[in-house]
């Protein structure tokens, strides 16, 4: 290897690889070995207690909770994004009138503009206004709400959209949800772009309606798109530390919101476990492992005839 | 692409040069970072050289030292210690006090006391403190600051509303000094109830009588937000306590099986039970956020009394109606014949500061603690913030004009030495855990039975856990 080449790789592989490892893999194996000692967090001193942490946390009735919820939470945020905002950048970008040339609807630019806006608002800033607006007696949705006509109204009176078990975690993965949506319809959309217009217009000669154009044309060209933002979306539920945090930070109605971020939060700092709090956070790693291992190899074998 | 000739040149040098002096600092750092953490590094900084002690400087305090204080940035704020801390300079020229807020204890105080500095005085109090149990091995036992004489040149314990040392106990060490003296009752506003001829409630049969004539008026009885649900097992706790006397204190406190089962708790369970199902509890607590919650009691009145201590006047004083006499009266107990008297209060001193034995100036941590308990201070304190401080006599019959903090006094000196505490939630940290089947009991999904099983629950999983260090409470 010409020494040209090892210094240039040297600097824009080996130097990236060193921080990487100082400062992501290096601390993920500091933690593994915290949670096999029951380490209190404020001092020096820990004992090696091999796998009671594991133990303890799957039995304590909280964390297998957390592990539920964190698992809905994975399922349903990623699919109810990645369908809402592709069928938004469809329309914007293609799902137009079948006549003349391919383009999105009219005032597509508004509707983009509108949508992206969610994403440029921090998280903590959404959950703190949503849990507002969730306010059983000063919030803006039930003061909306009970003024329905035909008596609906009243079934909203006081109804505390985060303190019912029933409505805590969809009203939290509305949220999630809302903030995101704009962020893959630009996503999408620029993937869409990418597709050659003659495609449409063959599909169009066939007879193909906009629907059918759209799931034969659309979503297998754009498959990786969708793949990295499956994944990404699934990250953000298998965490949802800050939305949840925001909007529900005791957990939420029999511990119905509560995410295992938030539960290694309180094991850590209010209950002065970090041992435990350190088993938590690798199964929550290990979850997220699994969840991208899942995501690539439906990918692959969706992928058919193309690989 | 054209081939370049594998040859020394300006490029190649610069190039790897760069790659060099990036790589070096980056590895220097890493090798580090693979012993940090996990080595003990028992001993930490050196301290400060203590100098002689007199009874003007009881802890050897060198003249012209920093202090280092880390102060929790809650309802009352950090002034009061600036302000004790310019006292301080003032009696010692050259010394400087630093004061440092923080609405994260724990998180930002570990790494330091994992390294071995951490500061002079904490203030360890709000969400995010560090439970005291953790640490209660590394911090320094505060009975002397107590048994020294303040600025003014009397004797701390002298002047001190009692129980201050045993609120502080940590098994045989006095480990926390709390500072402000919290009183736990409830709380209404004395003009609203002038307005309907309302008696404030002295039993828990009162309180249901009040809640029938505030529904009258459309109002409810009590209010509640879901992080503060827990307000309303300390009221059962509190009364409870009042009504059966020590022994119930003692089971909840020692973690005690089947302490929730107790036939004078569960009385007044079944009381509370009765207040929920009439629905004189506003819908809707376990969805609202707490100082929304209370916002409806302070400034809406559509929730006429509250469970809370005394710090509440403080924290809502920006949401108060004009008019609203706030008053604070003791906890209900169920009948007359209780073992302790109505007058009994739940007077916690709170607001909890801890001398870390590691720290570099633990005599400028003392001194500073003793700035605070001197008349001067505390006077400060009580007027400025509206609640009293463990220290006696500084607060006039006026109240500074508080209707709050003149019922506080009243209370407290009607309770004389009846005073309790209740302890081994903060001390164990369960707050959050109980949170969630109170929200659900508050709105009625729950029932006194599995509320009862739920809270018991709790307690064993504190008591069957072997990393848990218990304290036993007298």
């Amino acid at each position: 290897m010409r020494p040209s080449r090892l210094g240039f790789l040297l600097v824009t592989v080996g130097v990236p690889m060193v921080v990487y490892i100082a400062l992501v893999i290096w601390p993920f194996l500091q933690a593994v070995y915290y949670s096999l000692t029951d380490w209190g967090g404020f001092s020096a001193s820990m004992n090696f207690i091999g796998l009671d942490n594991y133990k303890y946390i799957f039995t304590d009735g909280i964390f297998p909770l957390a592990v539920r919820n964190n698992i809905i939470l994975a399922i349903v945020v990623p699919l109810l994004t990645v369908i809402l905002s592709f069928l938004l950048a469809t329309m914007v970008t293609v799902g137009g009138s079948n006549t003349g040339a391919v383009r999105g609807l009219k005032g597509s630019n508004v509707y983009r503009i509108v949508s992206f806006f969610p994403y440029t608002i921090p998280a903590i800033v959404i959950g703190v206004i949503w849990s507002q607006v969730y306010d059983p007696s000063k919030g803006m949705l039930n003061g909306a709400l009970t003024h329905l006509p035909f008596g609906i109204g009243g079934h909203f009176q006081s109804f505390a959209w985060l303190g019912e078990v029933k409505s805590a975690m969809p009203s939290s993965v509305f949220v999630i949800i809302w903030g995101f949506v704009g962020f893959y319809m630009v996503l999408f959309v620029a993937a869409i772009k990418g597709i050659p217009a003659e495609l449409y217009d063959a599909a169009r000669i066939d007879g193909a309606g906009r629907l059918r154009t759209m799931w034969s044309v659309t979503l297998p060209m754009v498959r990786e798109t969708v793949q990295t933002a499956y994944v990404y979306l699934g990250v953000v539920a298998l965490d949802a530390f800050v939305y949840m945090a925001a909007l529900n930070p005791t957990g939420g109605p029999n511990n119905s919101t509560l995410t295992m971020s938030q539960d290694l939060y309180k094991t850590a700092f209010t209950e002065g476990h970090f041992g435990r709090a350190c088993a938590m956070g690798v199964v929550l790693a290990a979850l997220t492992l699994i969840f991208a291992g899942i995501v690539f190899g439906v990918n692959r074998l969706i992928a058919g005839r193309e690989k | 692409m054209t081939q370049i000739d594998s040859k020394v040149n300006r490029r190649t040098v610069m190039r790897t040069a760069l790659a060099a002096g990036l790589a070096l600092p980056v590895g220097g750092a890493l090798a580090s970072c693979a012993g940090g953490g996990s080595s003990g590094t028992s001993g930490g900084g050196s301290k400060a050289a203590t100098g002689k002690t007199s009874s003007d400087n009881p802890f050897g305090f060198s003249a012209k030292s920093t202090v280092d204080a880390v102060i929790f940035n809650g309802g009352y704020g950090t002034d009061y210690v600036t302000f004790a801390g310019k006292v301080l300079e003032k009696k010692w020229p050259g010394s400087t006090v630093k004061v440092s807020p923080s609405t994260q204890i724990a998180q930002q105080l570990q790494p330091r006391f994992v390294s071995g500095n951490p500061p002079d005085m904490i203030d360890d109090s709000g969400a995010n403190a560090i439970g005291v149990n953790t640490i209660a091995d590394k911090l320094e036992d505060l009975s002397d600051v107590l048994e020294a004489n303040n600025f003014e040149g009397t004797k701390i314990s002298d002047n001190l509303y009692p129980g201050v040392k045993e609120a502080g106990l940590v098994g045989d060490k006095m480990a926390v000094l709390n500072y402000v003296m919290t009183v736990y009752g409830l709380w209404y506003s004395a003009s609203l109830f002038e307005q309907y001829g309302w008696t404030p409630p002295k039993t828990w049969d009162d309180l249901l009588d009040l809640g029938a004539k505030a529904k009258t008026k459309k109002k409810y009885l009590f209010v509640w937000g879901k992080e503060a649900a827990s307000y309303y097992q300390q009221l059962l706790m509190d009364s409870a306590i009042k009504q059966g006397g020590d022994e119930v204190r003692l089971e909840l406190e020692n973690l005690k099986p089947k302490c929730w089962s107790n036939p004078t708790i569960q009385a007044v369970l079944a009381k509370l039970e009765k207040i929920v199902k009439l629905g004189y509890f506003k819908p809707g607590g376990a969805g609202t956020q707490f100082t929304q919650a209370q916002a409806q009691w302070s400034n809406d009145e559509s929730g006429i009394m509250y469970a809370s201590g005394s710090w509440i006047e403080n924290e809502m004083k920006s949401q108060t109606k004009k008019g609203f006499k706030m008053t604070g009266i003791p906890e209900p107990t169920l009948d007359s014949s209780s073992k302790m008297p109505y007058e009994a209060l739940n007077a916690a001193p709170g607001e909890q500061y801890v001398v870390p034995s590691q720290a570099k100036n633990v005599a400028g941590g003392k001194e500073l603690l003793r700035a605070m308990l001197s008349k001067e201070a505390a006077t400060n304190f009580a007027k400025t913030k509206l609640a009293p401080t463990i220290v006696k006599g500084t607060v006039p019959a006026s109240g500074f004009g508080s209707t709050a903090l003149q019922s506080q006094i009243k209370m407290l000196d009607a309770a004389g030495s009846h005073l309790f505490n209740v302890r081994f939630v903060s001390l164990y940290g369960t707050v959050q855990d109980q949170l969630v089947p109170w929200n659900s009991f508050l709105s009625g999904q729950l029932d006194a039975a599995g509320l009862t099983k739920a809270l018991q629950g709790i307690t064993d999983k504190v008591r069957n856990d072997p990393s848990v260090k218990k304290v036993k409470i007298q």
